[in-house]
């Protein structure tokens, strides 16, 4: 399976937020870092 | 997530935002972030395509996926990547926020 590499832009992505707005990784680009959690589920 | 709600504010002090992407639908993730207040970015993934894209590793035997973070900087590079081996392998977050203080610094 894929994962991600050191040092090289991460891949971009796109998901809706709980509010309902389209959050995009590189709308961080220049603005902050960014913190991925990748969570395995809530239960 | 209880764990990065403490110290949410020392990540906003260091310009950093916390984006939590998970598989649940939206209304599972709705109602967690409502119990718990959380205050940063809940993300539902229930097709699984940056779950897949990211490469999380999927433990086949407990049906379920591994928690992984990963640290993206101001240049959208992936600079700490953490796969973890079981639901209590976390990078605590004194280790991030030392991290996030070294590429500000670097």
């Amino acid at each position: 399976m894929a994962q991600v590499a050191l040092n090289v832009p991460a891949p971009d992505f796109s998901l809706v937020d709980l509010t309902g707005k389209t959050i995009r990784l590189s709308d961080f680009n220049g603005k902050t870092n960014v913190l991925l959690v990748f969570n395995r589920g809530f239960m | 997530m209880a764990q990065l709600r403490q110290d949410f504010a020392e990540f906003v002090k260091r310009k950093t935002s916390i984006l939590v992407v998970g598989p649940e639908s939206e209304a599972a993730f709705s109602k967690y972030w409502e119990e718990n207040s959380l205050p940063f970015m809940g993300l539902p993934d229930p097709d699984h395509k940056v779950l897949k894209a990211y490469g999380q590793q999927i433990n086949l035997f407990k049906f379920g996926r591994m928690p992984a973070q990963v640290l993206v900087d101001l240049d959208g590079k992936a600079r700490f990547i953490h796969y973890g081996h079981d639901m209590t392998d976390i990078p605590k977050n004194a280790e991030m926020l030392s991290l996030i203080d070294s590429l500000r610094s670097g």
